[in-house]
């Protein structure tokens, strides 16, 4: 069961669109506590790595482990501009995605593979860059890190504190998910799709499949490249274990629970993992346990994640409205008989 | 570089070679009677060392005793995670996408319930044998080392003849091979299934107790090795169990020689790089490549 | 005049099976070719060579003047080859219309930046290739289930969306693989109304079919494969009396065994 993108609920995406937009710009009236904006800023930050792993792999049906690579290369290279070169934030926001963008390219012969030897190789990329992350002390500052990131400033406006990186995280996302969602309704998107549906018939119908595959993974690394210089703002100290292949599969595990295919599944899925833990504090030791089986259970169910159970719960609903009414129409008729 | 260095280089590359194609088989095996690649087959490798472990700790046994316990708990945990998991997937049809990321989920339930079970700390190993050396020749070698390379060859040349000359063996051949006609002939195929992969769990099992008793054991220790073991297989040709020892053996040369001359913090680059490689270059592997130049 | 398609000692083997071997075919435009011969005669392999979807082991392959045998698939179906396939590849998960409209890929440029931008020439062209998928659903009769999901299709109507999007953008050169299996007697008979309107449209077409009611009515010339060797070439009528064709399907020699030729079976005359 995969959700079937169309011009369907165009409405409701877009109302659920903007109430979201309102909830999350709201809530830090309410809300004001610097640990709840830290942790949603975080979310956010997740959700648009989320956001371009979902276009790799719920969109065009690549398996890539590469994901935190990226979101490395990007949190480095914004670190490393703003704090060394006092490179301002908007540019070293920019250089971050596109340096990211630009690695990917290396993977490009890489994107011939299919599947799990994909995956494989995505995930051996990631080995790789986090050994240069650790090893390079020169660059990186090693197994030390990069310590006292400036704070983010646009132009004279230094944004200090967790609201302004909250509202921060809060426009890059929203920007990243329209941007998404333009590209995955467009005949880019339907390329990708085809790709993923049947390779053979996509090439047969006139597309370059390794060029797209390539093309989509560039902008996937770009969109991840920018999340890793929030994150770089956001955290302000860098650490060469956030990016190593655990959080590739943290990647993968966000967009499998919301719901392979589906922009909002992305969305949800970061929130639910980078926010439930924090909510179940109790069962911290057995996070990663059970996310596993939650994956593995997901998996055996479909791919529609949460997106899709709400799908489904929503059709039973709606259809065992309809089917009452007419059990008690036919049931007055009989009686009227 | 002193021959006696070559020497103790050389044996130590084989035999950590020797690991990675024990495990590696697994793969080819796994891969070629189901198609699926079993992302978890490294965390087999490490229950089998963990299961060795404990059963040291309750009684003091014999080193042989530990690898057949590690051997038959490789092989039940792998039996149970197919006719459980995988096998309930396959029935439901689900697309082979959602197969692969479950294996990537089992790697991560295995991981962490080991982690919950067994802590954090790596455990040290009994060793294979107390204290004497070897010497062939100016070098000196730890009787790990040979000990290693003799059992792993010896493991694999058994599973070889069990495959080839007995009737449970042929059967799995067939069921490897063809599961349809395979079925028609009167083949159980679930069986069959499972028995692969209980090899595939035994032998990932046996290299667990080695690499402990060359390292240490911990959670995390099937990870690395895991993928390792797949390159390893993968060079020397996929769904090849010779090839995946052959595999095995050329991969752990080239790590510990270039290990030497490359610096340490990169040793595992060196792999990741080669899987990098092979796959473009020539993912038939060696044997492949050999059988084409015929 | 340059034929549209010519092989030129076309051969494929794998390993020791020789599938195709030097076949010399000539295609002009306006042409419906039937593709026929025994299960094994190498027709899929013929098709799958011009396709691209497999490459020749010898020989060439030249379309409009242009030497094919090196393009991927993609490159083809630009150039203006398309096909449909023996097994229907579908894209399950999409709509009728989404399906027709993937067939147009190679003939609109709006990339990724033009789509996150909103341009004009990408609005432009997705209304272009609504209009045009639109018209390619209304000539296979397909234009009520735009929307429905392709898998809900029925397998009739399945193999008129495949054909559907080979179409839709044009082609020169249209290779059909077996369209007609699986379909009942007015089905069949509604497709081959279809190949010659597409035909009468300006589309050559090489038509490889079990049905021998589908090629007789719809093909202009057939060709004859048999254990990968061309075996006869010429008209409907040319090939329903030949001998040798006749001999290579039902394994016998019908004239020494005393019986009229004329009247055989399995080329029944309408």
């Amino acid at each position: 069961m995969r959700l079937v993108i169309g011009a369907s609920h165009a409405i409701e995406r877009r109302i659920g669109l903007f109430l979201t937009i309102l909830l999350l710009a709201a809530a830090p009236l309410v809300y004001g506590q610097s640990y709840f904006l830290h942790i949603v800023s975080l979310a956010m930050i997740s959700a648009i790595a989320a956001l371009g792993m979902q276009l790799v792999l719920g969109f065009a049906g690549q398996l890539s482990l590469g994901q935190a690579a990226f979101f490395g290369i990007g949190a480095y290279t914004s670190a490393l501009l703003t704090k060394t070169l006092g490179v301002p934030f908007p540019i070293a926001f920019l250089a971050a995605g596109i340096i990211a963008a630009i690695s990917s390219l290396a993977l490009a012969p890489i994107t011939r593979l299919t599947g799990v030897y994909l995956g494989v190789a995505t995930l051996g990329f990631t080995i790789i860059i986090h050994l240069v992350l650790l090893n390079e002390e020169w660059l990186t500052g090693g197994s030390f890190g990069i310590l006292s990131i400036p704070w983010p400033n646009i132009g004279p406006y230094v944004l200090k504190g967790d609201r302004a990186i909250y509202y921060l995280c809060l426009v890059v996302m929203v920007a990243t998910y329209v941007g998404i969602s333009r590209i995955v309704a467009s005949r880019f998107g339907r390329a990708l799709r085809a790709i993923m549906l049947d390779e053979e018939a996509a090439r047969a119908s006139g597309i370059n499949v390794t060029l797209y595959k390539s093309k989509c993974f560039v902008i996937a690394a770009l969109v991840t490249g920018f999340a890793g210089s929030l994150f770089a703002g956001h955290a302000r100290y860098l650490n060469p274990n956030d990016f190593t292949f655990w959080k590739s599969i943290e990647i993968l595990i966000m967009v499998t629970v919301g719901g392979l295919g589906s922009l909002p599944g992305a969305v949800l899925g970061a929130f639910v993992v980078v926010l439930l833990p924090e909510y179940l504090r109790a069962l911290d030791q057995w996070r990663l346990v059970i996310y596993g089986a939650l994956l593995i259970v997901l998996m055996g169910t479909g791919t529609g994640g949460i997106v899709g159970l709400i799908a489904l719960t929503a059709r039973w609903f709606t259809e065992g409205v309809a089917l009452s009414s007419r059990r008690i129409a036919s049931r007055t008729r009989r009686a009227q008989l | 570089m002193t021959g006696a260095q070559l020497i103790e280089l050389i044996v130590g590359g084989i035999a950590i070679g020797a690991i990675y194609g024990l495990i590696g088989l697994g793969f080819s095996m796994i891969i070629r009677a189901t198609g699926i690649f079993h992302f978890a087959q490294g965390e087999v490798m490490m229950l089998g060392a963990m299961f060795g472990l404990s059963t040291e700790r309750l009684l003091p046994l014999p080193f042989p005793a530990l690898l057949a316990v590690g051997m038959i708990g490789g092989g039940v945990a792998a039996i149970v995670i197919e006719l459980v998991v995988y096998r309930t997937l396959r029935l439901r049809r689900v697309p082979l996408m959602n197969i692969v990321i479950a294996t990537i989920g089992m790697s991560i339930l295995l991981q962490n319930g080991s982690l919950q079970v067994w802590g954090s700390e790596p455990m040290v190993y009994p060793k294979l044998f107390a204290t004497a050396v070897y010497h062939v020749g100016p070098a000196t070698l730890s009787p790990q080392s040979v000990w290693i390379v003799v059992l792993g060859i010896a493991l694999v040349v058994l599973l070889q003849a069990f495959l080839k000359f007995t009737r449970t063996g042929l059967a799995l051949q067939a069921a490897a091979q063809d599961s349809e006609t395979a079925q028609l002939m009167g083949i159980n195929l679930t069986r069959c299934t499972a028995l692969t992969f209980g090899l595939a769990g035994a032998m990932a099992g046996a290299a667990g107790v080695l690499l402990g008793s060359l390292f240490f054991a911990s959670f995390d220790m099937g990870f690395l090795p895991g993928i390792k073991a797949f390159v390893a297989a993968t060079l020397g040709g996929l769904g090849s169990i010779g090839g995946a020892l052959l595999g095995g053996i050329v991969f752990g040369l080239i790590e510990t020689f270039s290990a030497r001359w490359l610096s340490s913090g990169y040793r595992d680059a060196v792999g990741m790089g080669m899987l990098i490689v092979i796959l473009l270059a020539f993912p038939q592997g060696l044997i492949g490549l050999f059988k084409r130049s015929r | 005049m340059t034929a549209l398609l010519e092989t030129n000692r076309l051969s494929r083997r794998f390993g020791g099976l020789v599938a195709i071997d030097d076949i010399n075919i000539i295609i002009n435009e306006g042409e419906v070719r039937g593709l026929i011969g025994p299960n094994g005669a190498g027709k899929t392999t013929l098709l799958n060579l011009i396709g691209g979807q497999i490459a020749p082991s010898s020989g060439h392959i030249f379309f409009a003047g242009r030497e094919l045998s090196r393009e991927r698939p993609d490159r083809r179906a630009a150039l203006g080859v398309r096909r449909t396939f023996q097994n229907l590849r579908l894209f399950r998960e999409m709509t009728v219309l989404e399906n027709v409209m993937v067939g147009l890929h190679a003939n609109t440029h709006a990339e990724a930046l033009a789509a996150l931008l909103g341009t004009r020439q990408q609005r432009t062209e997705e209304n272009w290739m609504f209009e045009e998928s639109a018209r390619a659903l209304a000539l296979v009769g397909l234009s009520d289930r735009a929307n429905n999901v392709a898998s809900a299709l029925a397998y009739g109507h399945r193999r008129l969306l495949e054909i559907a999007r080979a179409v839709v953008a044009g082609p020169r050169l249209l290779l059909l693989d077996e369209p007609a299996a699986g379909l009942n007697l007015t089905e069949s008979a509604q497709l081959v109304g279809l190949i010659r309107k597409i035909a009468v449209g300006g589309i050559a077409i090489i038509l490889v079919e079990h049905h021998m009611d589908v090629v007789m009515n719809a093909c202009t010339n057939i060709t004859v494969l048999n254990y990968g060797r061309l075996l006869a070439e010429g008209t409907a009528t040319e090939i329903r009396e030949n001998a040798d064709v006749i001999e290579a399907y039902l394994g016998y020699d019908e004239v020494e065994d005393g019986i009229e030729p004329k009247t055989n079976k399995l080329f029944p005359r309408r």
